[in-house]
């Protein structure tokens, strides 16, 4: 879509309940971008259905999508931040295999309760984070060579700890990435009862906040879109959830654990990049870092902070991938950095920094996800499939760009 | 406009800063008071953007001392300087594209309540500010990036009046604008000074500094040289003052008014 941004004609900025067209269509532009991954990921997903003769969206395979997923997921909400921030994290995937070795080393031989050895995977995380926002912020080494040094560094110690496989863990731990929420409410229909109930929660509570967040911006006489746009918004994504709902509820367990994890990840980090005045200052950091500086904004702590947080995130993915294996690997976690970084920029994150967005990191990951499984369901021989994915990256960010120069945005 | 008799808003006394061999400033002096537009002017590499950046809390003053109200303070940084009462233009415009206009307005003080951003707030605060100023921004939710470089101006300047300061620098804020842009931030100047701010505009070029500044002070070379009364003073011996060529005095004898210090 062309868009109009020469500077909008003047307009007194107190009686402001219309916004002038320009400026209305270029809020449009950005919204539309995001409504693309969205629209991209409904055709890749209908595209494979069609070519996997329905196998594709099979109750069971929905659940092993977002189980096989979640690792990818959780990193990528922690990778779209230290992206907007202008940096990068090339040590993740390493990290996943050192926090694993280390959780499964310390049930196996420590003895260690599964859920004290989950949360010791996130301190360590969290402490492998403090190390490396430490370079970065406060010494000021550029985070491409303090992760890809991470990214040595912690591929050697996981070596180090995970000699061998280390196998034989808790069968509470393991369910973390093979359980699913226990269907205490039984099934109407063969449908599970407790899946049901989530998804209708989870549509309400959407529908709730986003007429709320619309009646606060009209009250405040500030541009709301067409009552038309905003409903059939709505409906859609009420669609899609209710959608997902009814295929999940058919699966074998219902709602996968791991599905909730992130579930809840999405909405706390969506919260934190959206309403917090951390977030805010993410943003601001990688829209212009002097500025930000210059403004009173503390970006060395801001730094530190998302390469802890990342860290964390990484200890997560760790421990959700070390469960679905049932076992830790020294060779855990190869690529996941790349997979982590191509979700967020099919998501629409900038390589410049300044702009991305937890959901469009999201959607990045399930396009990525829908394409693995798709592929595999068709036999399409792994060498293939990585060319494929390395193709839809490329393709995905020269079509934004493409997008954005027509637009007139720089 | 004179009020020669009070306490001096804001005074430098002797300020001294050093990068490395380069001796930025020496010994210079500053007095700002409320109601007053002080011009700084110089040529490029005396030493403005430093005095800028010392009364901001960007950069420490190396000797010399910073008075507010007649008391010494010190401003380690710019939030320091925010709580004092400073707010500040700086010459690369501290702007963040990616942002709203109000996000930008409020950028390294957000209001919130607990953790949680208040943006209602903000906004409200935001609109009230710009049609203050008689500022023609389409929204306070534009992006910076869709806005000209005159309306990023006048964010910048709206920026200064979040917080209710008192002291507002601005450094080389028409450098890069149009003739009408330009008129406009004077007049938006012109505003600050009447909203009982006390104003150091930094900028060399001539003829904004005479349309609003009230005293002008020339730095060279990093040290004083010369203070004028904007309303008496010409063309040449501000000129000569900056460069430190003799002045043309035959012009106009009467308009070179040396204060020494
Ligand atoms: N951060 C810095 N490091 C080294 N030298 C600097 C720095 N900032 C300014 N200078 C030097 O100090 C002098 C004064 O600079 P500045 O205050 O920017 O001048 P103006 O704003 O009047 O053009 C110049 O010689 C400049 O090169
Ligand atoms: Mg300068």
């Amino acid at each position: 879509m062309t868009t109009d941004l020469n500077p909008a004609p003047a307009a007194p900025p107190g009686a402001q309940a219309r916004v002038p067209l320009g400026q209305r269509m270029a809020g449009l532009g950005g919204n539309a971008r995001q409504y693309g991954i969205f629209g991209a990921l409904v055709v890749i997903v209908l595209l494979f259905q069609v070519l996997t003769d329905g196998k594709l969206l099979l109750a069971n395979n929905v659940a092993a999508l977002f189980q096989q997923n979640a690792y990818v997921m959780i990193l990528a909400i922690g990778m779209v931040m230290v992206i907007v921030a202008g940096h990068i994290d090339l040590s993740v995937g390493s990290v996943v295999a050192f926090v694993g070795g280390i959780v499964a080393v310390s049930m196996r031989d420590m003895g260690l309760p599964w859920l004290v050895a989950v949360l010791l995977g996130l301190a360590v995380g969290g402490v492998v984070g403090a190390w490396q926002g430490y370079w970065v912020a406060y010494v000021g080494i550029p985070a491409f060579i303090v992760t890809l040094a991470g990214m040595l560094i912690f591929r050697g110690l996981a070596l180090v700890i995970v000699g061998e496989t280390v196998a034989g863990l808790p069968s509470q731990f393991i369910a973390i990435s093979k359980g699913s929420l226990p269907n205490f409410l039984g099934y109407a229909n063969n449908m599970d009862v407790v899946t049901i109930l989530i998804g209708v929660l989870a549509i309400g509570a959407i529908v709730v906040s986003q007429v709320r967040a619309r009646r606060s911006l009209r009250k405040h006489e500030l541009y709301v879109e067409p009552v038309g746009l905003f409903a059939t918004k709505l409906a859609l994504v009420a669609i899609g959830i209710g959608v997902l709902t009814v295929i999940l509820s058919f699966s074998a367990g219902g709602t996968p654990t791991v599905l909730v994890i992130v579930g809840v990840l999405i909405v706390a980090y969506t919260f934190l990049m959206g309403r917090t005045v951390f977030g805010r200052h993410i943003y601001a950091i990688g829209g212009n870092r002097l500025a930000a500086s210059l403004s009173g904004v503390d970006t060395r702590r801001v730094d530190f902070w998302i390469f802890v947080n990342m860290g964390v995130l990484a200890g997560a993915a760790a421990i959700v991938t070390t469960a679905r294996a049932g076992a830790a690997i020294a060779s855990a976690g190869q690529n996941f950095e790349l997979d982590a970084i191509a979700a967020c920029f099919i998501g629409g994150a900038a390589v410049t920094g300044g702009i991305g967005r937890i959901s469009g990191a999201i959607v990045g990951a399930l396009i990525m996800g829908v394409l693995n499984m798709g592929l595999s369901i068709l036999s399409v021989d792994p060498s293939w499939q990585m060319a494929i994915k390395g193709l839809v990256l490329l393709f995905a960010v020269a079509f934004d760009l493409i997008n954005k120069r027509r637009a007139g945005t720089r | 406009m004179s009020t020669a008799n009070d306490v001096p808003l804001l005074s430098l006394r002797g300020l001294g800063k050093r990068f490395g061999a380069v001796e930025a400033l020496v010994d210079v002096d500053l007095d700002v008071y409320a109601h007053e537009v002080v011009a700084l002017v110089g040529d490029n590499g005396a030493g403005k953007s430093t005095v800028a950046k010392m009364i901001s809390g960007v950069l420490t003053p190396d000797t010399g001392l910073i008075e507010i109200d007649g008391e010494t303070v010190t401003i380690p940084t710019p939030i320091a300087a925010h709580a004092l009462g400073i707010a500040t233009v700086f010459q690369e415009l501290a702007l963040a594209d990616n942002l709203d206009v109000t996000s930008n307005l409020f950028l390294g003080r957000e209001l919130h309540r607990g953790r949680v951003r208040d943006d209602e707030t903000m906004e409200q605060i935001a609109r009230k500010v710009l049609r203050d100023l008689n500022s023609r921004i389409p929204s306070v939710k534009s992006p910076l990036s869709t806005l000209s470089k005159g309306q990023r101006q006048s964010v910048a300047i709206a920026r200064t009046l979040i917080g209710r300061p008192r002291i507002v620098v601005l450094d080389e804020p028409t450098a890069a604008l149009s003739v009408s842009q330009t008129a406009e931030v004077l007049t938006h100047i012109e505003r600050l000074r009447d909203l009982g701010l006390g104003v150091v505009l930094i900028s060399h070029n001539m003829n904004d500094v005479r349309a609003v500044s009230d005293r002008i002070i020339v730095l060279r070379h990093g040290r004083n040289n010369g203070e004028f009364d904007a309303a008496t003073v010409s063309h040449e011996a501000i000129l000569a003052a900056i460069t430190g060529a003799p002045p043309t005095r035959e012009l106009d004898p009467t308009a070179f008014l040396p204060t020494p210090h």
